[in-house]
């Protein structure tokens, strides 16, 4: 089990959650997973071709996911895969 | 009863909502609704209780779109927003257009990149249009400054017309179920061919209600000096039809300038056009002495109208959906402009005041009574 952490501006799409749970062996299946049990936090971070949205990050644990390539990067029981919007804007 | 004039402001950092009696002496301002994220697009719809649509595309967290059905107080999200269906391999980057439809809950919405969607209930749920966003000339069309964006949608019937940039004008008769190209008189000064059947730079379309068949076009103008392939394009921005936007033809004549984004038409008077010259460099007010003109003969001829404006040192820029028309009897213009200024136009635009002066940048301003 590998735990999903929720930003605040989402947890809205998940009934105030900050934290979802889901078995995943990948950072690609960990996001099939968000897809398929919470969609409404899904659309957030992934486009409708299944990209992660420009703006957003993904860590396991400390480690940044570099893309598209870190989405096959294997997580372990215990891990935290956390979402997290980029600095950008102006 | 309808008696309010509700104002919709579209930003970079959100929507405002201004409401005033309808003496339009003052205005009162809340938001920003969808805070810190831009919105291009707005409808209020007045079909039954009003409902006012923002569309809020998030840089962050993807393409909302936002209802409120007490005239602006409150916003939440609809259920879904328009996305393209599984295996298309586009993704929405942003809404442009926002028109109602024929049944009551109908609306729809033109995106980027170019594509048309349709909601049969209120914006709750979206499907997308073959008959445009599938068309075999979308995959040739090309983005514009602002994006591939389907940015007009004008409607009378099962007539249906679009604005795209760079695609053109596209035509339906059938209610949205096939389109063509409908470009003939339409220029283009970055084609070799300066009249292709499509590709053109479209800027804005309007249709006046009271001239079936009419139409006004701001295209993308600006290219009396150029000297390339074709040769030089002179007085093509600014066009008329009078056959439901088959034909097109020139009515620049006259102007400072064929270069501008938005376009209106008089609520009441067909021949009444209100155009916002830009210098075509720098897509400013020409010589910061900022103006609207006015035609009141369909563009036989043209006036400005600057009471109130500055008179000098004055270089903003009026995005495609930030002028509009309110429909009282003797009408005021709205203007939005990219330095965050809101203006009225006063007695059909004849005198300016600023009603806002600090926004953030503008991009669309929409206004009913409701």
């Amino acid at each position: 089990m590998i735990a999903i952490h929720v930003p605040d501006p989402l947890r809205v799409y998940c009934d105030g959650a900050d934290e979802l749970r889901v078995e995943a062996a990948t950072v690609q299946a960990a996001l099939t997973q968000l897809q398929q049990r919470y969609p409404a936090v899904y659309k957030n971070v992934c486009d409708e071709t299944g990209t992660v949205r420009r703006h957003i990050n993904l860590f396991i644990n400390s480690a940044l996911v570099r893309r598209p390539e870190g989405l096959q990067l294997p997580l372990s029981e215990g891990d935290t895969l956390l979402i997290l919007p980029a600095v950008s804007g102006g | 009863m309808a008696d309010r004039v509700v104002l919709c402001i579209g930003t970079k950092k959100g929507l405002f909502v201004a409401e005033s009696a309808k003496s339009r002496r003052t205005f009162s301002l809340r938001g920003p609704f969808g805070p810190g994220v831009a919105v291009y697009s707005a409808l209020i719809d007045t079909r039954g209780t009003p409902r006012l649509y923002a569309s809020s595309c998030n840089p962050f967290f993807g393409m909302k779109l936002l209802v409120s059905k007490d005239l602006g107080r409150k916003f939440k999200e609809t259920k879904s927003a328009p996305t393209f269906p599984e295996g298309d391999g586009r993704a929405v980057a942003n809404f442009w257009s926002l028109e109602p439809g024929n049944g009551k809950k109908e609306i729809w919405c033109g995106v980027e990149p170019a594509a048309l969607f349709h909601s049969g209930d209120g914006g709750e749920t979206w499907d997308m249009v073959p008959g445009i966003s599938n068309h075999p000339h979308a995959r040739q069309w090309q983005p514009g400054n602002g994006g591939l964006c389907l940015h007009t949608i004008v409607r009378s019937g099962n007539r249906m017309h679009l604005g795209i940039s760079t695609g053109g004008h596209y035509l339906s008769e059938d209610g949205g179920q096939s389109f063509v190209p409908a470009n003939t008189g339409v220029g283009a000064g970055f084609t070799p061919d300066p009249y292709p059947e499509f590709g053109q730079c479209v800027h804005k379309i309007v249709a006046p209600a009271a001239a079936p068949g009419r139409m006004y076009m701001q295209n993308h103008g600006g290219w009396a000096e150029w000297d390339g392939p074709g040769g030089r394009r002179p007085e093509i921005g600014v066009l008329r039809s009078d056959d439901y936007g088959h034909t097109w033809r020139s009515i620049a004549k006259g102007l400072p300038s064929d270069f501008g984004f938005p376009i209106a038409v008089h609520p009441h008077d067909p021949d009444t056009v209100y155009v916002v010259p830009l210098e075509p460099m720098t897509r400013t007010c020409p010589d910061g002495k900022p103006a609207v003109w006015r035609s009141e003969n369909g563009g036989a001829s043209w006036g400005r109208l600057a009471k109130g404006f500055p008179k000098r040192d004055s270089y903003f820029t009026v995005q495609r959906d930030a002028l509009s028309v309110d429909e009282l009897k003797t009408p005021a213009l709205y203007l939005g402009t990219t330095t965050g200024q809101l203006w009225i136009g006063r007695e059909g635009g004849e005198a300016w005041d600023c009603l806002f002066d600090s926004l953030p940048p503008i991009h669309c301003v929409k206004v009913a009574v409701a």
